[in-house]
């Protein structure tokens, strides 16, 4: 439990309205990207969440947490609500723009990702929501004259025995005046109305009608639409350009060279977008190639190479690896691998900036709008002061809007324009110019000991820090009250600071570190390796490759024991009651042991953000295709908030581990990417969708993440699946039978 | 000029013909519950109605539909209420980002004014072009399944209470397939 006095003083505070009525400011703990692991403390102030009575009985909540698509909203709203006693859908939610009334003067990072938003919210909104609900009872006992005890609240309003009473919003003014509760009292589970409950997705009925209003649909008066041709290769500059075709075109209104988020290129700025696009088929430019500019085959050649020469960091250690490899009675070595991959968010990558006298006004769908403000400020003449971001909806995040890079270029079109600027990413374009899943390459081995058992595991992985990538923005977004100048120290003193100032990057090995098997001699290795291919956190992180690569190799051994895969998992897994418990659930729910009719059985395991999940695999092979019928999914999150967003969200997490295991696969030329839209990039459609079917463990633990724990299982269940159907191992993805 | 109709209003706009329909729709006539997602005919999100047909609009020039009746997500939505579709999208919480949904609905619609007791391989065939990023595929086929229902039963209510005020939708139905 939490020290309730000690937080409240920390993260809590009641204040009136001006016009009457009550304001609840709250500190949610700090929300990173950077795996389970926070880049900041806990128990920093920080306010990101607003609760808001007004005197005509509107709610509303402020939260700096966006909405894409993860169902945050309505699991947010749902703690509150359960302590506060008001149906969630009677609350307005609003986005905290980032800059404006909402700016704390010790305002740190403002980040969406890692599945922490309802984890680390869990206490402090019940504690908030039920220190609102005290205080209007509080202010009800004075006005009603009658004893707190004898009062209660029902859905926005405080009521005495005979059911007659006032509303929060009579009582707001009032309330706000009274002392904040030392300790509010907290329901019990089986007190709960709505925790667990609640299945309404808040956000649904305006998704259905088109009127949600995404970036890529703000309109202001007056607004100009950008394009911008980039170099193909990352650091590739203009070498020439003949743009004076482009600028004779119709409604074109300026044509020049641009250079944002270390992307060089030529912006077209015209009066439609369509006129943009034309304009910019008549640019004629030659690319300066990048001295740095790989193709996919030297990506792999320089991990192997790494992974040959360098010992990397060792991550996990049991035993003695290397004692028990010189008395093996038998070794097995392996090499995984797994490729690039674009987020491919359906809404591409867009941004809308206004730059006048006043100061800068940025709309952007982005998962950080504090970034987005020091990445708008790096590309402009403004201070961050005067720059004010509104977070839009947001069509698919998945990690890619983490990076700023289409602030950073609408930022600079616009501040030289001194015009409303409307910049929109082809599908192309955002395919060629993503920060990707980085590619990596995987060695195992285990050692057999003399009576004939496995007793080791080595995993070495060569792979980039996605870090080094993220870190310039992220440094200055953190010192955001320092100078414009100080930018290019705090991104220098960021990344030598990672481990020190900031928690070690474990995105690389997140996942291989934690392999949960009782194996006596367990040797981890991170050999960072950096092609120089720009990459990015992708839904799942780390987890995403290493949930394919152990889940795989643990497969191979059972195998190799001649083990059934499953009964094998769960005799290593003694010391994780939790990792054996969603075993057992979903091998009950997908019948282990008795496939569908023509299909072959995988099971995988992985645990990311705190949430155990089991998938089980029934798989065909027809015609040399692969056809997946069925996947089985249990989940264990701790206390199920809204059960059916968690369901969408397990759904949804293996849609996506899906395409990746069966398509996924950017490929590199010259460093330049070779795909470009959904023909050759393809993402799973619906007659491909296998039958989904997932059991969530009830549980009281404090409840974890969703919204990415759904992937990392997907790949290796499907590849086992194969396995077990065409004798096959497949060690690459995305899995294709020979 | 070009006449274009759009959820039964004439307008007559002066634009280059060779201009996407979305375009048009979203930037001229203010109308953006259609989407941008891949500007060549590969992912649906901007799925409109050419005479109660889907068609991709990120890829018809905009002269080629001069005339003709054109609907969008705007176009089907009753001034009350819900489409029996956008009903059972609701019911069902199909949404995750929903950024495809204007299109999945779109096509989910007319194929329901065409087939009004589809299959699940009758709605493969018609869904398949309309990607789903967030992967909302299970719930879009039990929802269209939903749909089905939902119509039927409004379509009753239509026939037996010609009056009733209390299902907008039937009355909506009606008119998406007439644009």
């Amino acid at each position: 439990m939490v020290d309730t006095t000690l937080s409240r003083r920390s993260f809590l505070k009641a204040s009136a309205l001006g016009g009457g009525g009550l304001l609840m400011t709250v500190a949610l703990p700090g929300c990173s990207t950077m795996g389970s692991k926070g880049m900041i403390s806990d128990d920093e102030w920080q306010a990101n969440a607003w609760l808001r009575i007004d005197t005509n009985d509107t709610i509303t909540f402020v939260l700096d947490r966006v909405e894409m698509g993860q169902g945050t909203y309505t699991g947010l709203l749902t703690l509150l609500c359960e302590e506060l006693e008001v149906d969630p859908a009677r609350v307005q939610v609003e986005f905290a723009p980032v800059g404006g009334i909402y700016n704390n003067p010790l305002y740190k990072l403002q980040i969406t990702g890692g599945s922490t938003s309802v984890a680390s919210s869990f206490q402090r909104l019940r504690i908030a929501g039920a220190s609102a609900r005290e205080m209007l009872v509080n202010a009800a006992s004075r006005v009603m004259d009658t004893p707190a005890d004898q009062l209660r609240c029902d859905n926005g309003r405080v009521i005495n025995a005979a059911g007659k009473g006032l509303s929060y919003g009579q009582l707001a003014t009032l309330a706000a005046e009274l002392a904040v509760p030392s300790s509010p009292r907290l329901k019990t589970p089986d007190e709960y109305r709505y925790i667990g409950r609640y299945n309404r997705r808040l956000d649904a009925r305006d998704k259905v009608t088109g009127s949600v209003e995404y970036g890529i649909d703000i309109e202001l008066p007056g607004m100009l639409y950008a394009v911008v041709s980039r170099a193909p290769a990352y650091g590739g500059t203009v070498k020439t350009a003949d743009t004076s075709q482009a600028r004779n075109a119709a409604g074109v209104v300026d044509v020049f060279k641009i250079e944002a988020h270390g992307r060089h290129g030529i912006a077209v700025v015209a009066s439609s977008y369509w006129q943009a696009r034309k304009a910019q088929q008549l640019l004629q430019i030659e690319w300066q190639t990048p001295d740095v500019a790989p193709s996919s085959d030297e990506v792999f050649a320089q991990y192997a190479r790494d992974l040959d020469n360098e010992s990397g960091d060792q991550v996990r250690a049991e035993g003695d690896f290397d004692q028990a490899a010189s008395k093996a009675s038998e070794q097995l070595h392996v090499e995984y691998r797994v490729p690039y991959l674009a987020h491919a968010t359906l809404e591409p990558q867009n941004c809308v900036v206004k730059a006048d006298e006043h100061g800068m006004e940025v709309w952007a769908p982005t998962q950080s709008a504090s970034m987005a403000r020091i990445s708008a400020a790096k590309h402009s003449r403004y201070s961050v002061d005067d720059i004010l971001i509104h977070t839009t909806w947001i069509g698919g995040g998945f990690g890619r809007r983490i990076m700023q890079d289409y602030v950073a270029e609408c930022a600079t079109i616009a501040d030289r324009l001194q015009q409303p600027v409307k910049l929109i990413w082809s599908r192309e374009e955002d395919t060629a110019h993503d920060w990707y899943r980085p590619a990596s390459l995987h060695r195992l081995s285990a050692t057999v000991n003399s009576k004939g058992q496995i007793n080791g595991w080595q995993h070495r992985l060569a792979h980039p820090k996605v870090f080094d990538w993220f870190v310039p923005d992220a440094a200055a977004a953190q010192y955001a009250f320092m100078p414009k100048f100080m930018f290019p120290t705090l991104a220098v003193a960021g990344k030598l600071g990672e481990g020190i100032l900031a928690p070690k990057d474990s995105s690389g090995y997140e996942g291989a570190d934690i392999v949960p098997y009782a194996l006596k001699h367990i040797d981890v290795r991170f050999i960072q390796s950096d092609p120089g291919i720009p990459v990015g956190y992708w839904r799942s992180v780390g987890y995403s490759h290493n949930g394919f690569v152990v889940e795989s190799f643990i497969d191979e051994l059972a195998h190799h024991q001649n083990a059934d895969p499953l009964q094998y998992r769960l005799d290593l897994l003694a010391e994780h009651p939790r990792a054996v418990q969603v075993l057992k659930r979903v091998a009950q729910t997908a019948s282990w042991g008795k496939p569908l009719p023509g299909c072959a059985q995988g099971v995988a395991l992985m645990k990311s953000f705190n949430t155990w999940v089991a998938q089980i695999a029934d798989v065909k092979v027809e015609q040399g295709r692969i056809q997946v019928k069925r996947i089985c999914c249990a989940v264990d999150c701790g206390q199920p908030l809204n059960p059916d967003m968690i369901k969408a969200q397990m759904e949804g997490g293996m849609i996506f581990g899906l395409t990746a295991a069966l398509y996924g696969n950017i490929t590199l030329q010259d460093g330049a990417v070779q795909q470009s839209n959904f023909h050759d990039y393809a993402l799973l459609r619906i007659n491909e969708a296998p039958e989904l079917l997932v059991d969530i463990i009830d549980s009281q633990e404090a409840p974890t993440g969703v919204g990415e724990p759904g992937v990392p299982p997907v790949a290796a269940a499907v590849a086992n699946a194969l396995f077990a159907a065409s004798g096959q191992r497949l060690r690459s993805l995305p899995l294709t039978l020979s | 000029m070009i006449s274009l109709t759009v959820n039964g209003v004439s307008h007559q706009l002066d634009i280059e013909g060779d201009t996407p329909l979305l375009w048009v729709v979203r930037d001229i006539l203010n109308l953006k519950g259609s989407k941008f997602g891949c500007g060549a005919g590969l992912c649906g999100a901007c799925t409109m109605h050419l005479n109660g047909q889907p068609i991709r609009t990120c890829i018809m020039p905009v002269s080629a539909v001069a005339g003709q009746q054109i609907t969008t997500i705007e176009g089907i939505t009753p001034a009350q209420g819900l489409s029996p579709v956008q009903q059972a999208w609701t019911e069902l919480n199909v949404p995750q980002c929903g950024y495809c949904q204007s299109g999945q609905i779109m096509s989910a619609s007319a194929l329901l004014a065409s087939n009004p007791n589809p299959s699940d391989q009758d709605i493969d065939n018609a869904m398949s072009g309309n990607i789903c990023r967030c992967g909302t595929y299970p719930r879009i086929r039990k929802a269209i399944h939903r749909a089905a229902e939902l119509q039927q039963t409004a379509a009753f209510y239509e026939v037996k209470m010609p009056d009733s005020n209390s299902l907008t939708a039937s009355t909506d139905a009606g008119e998406q397939t007439h644009g």
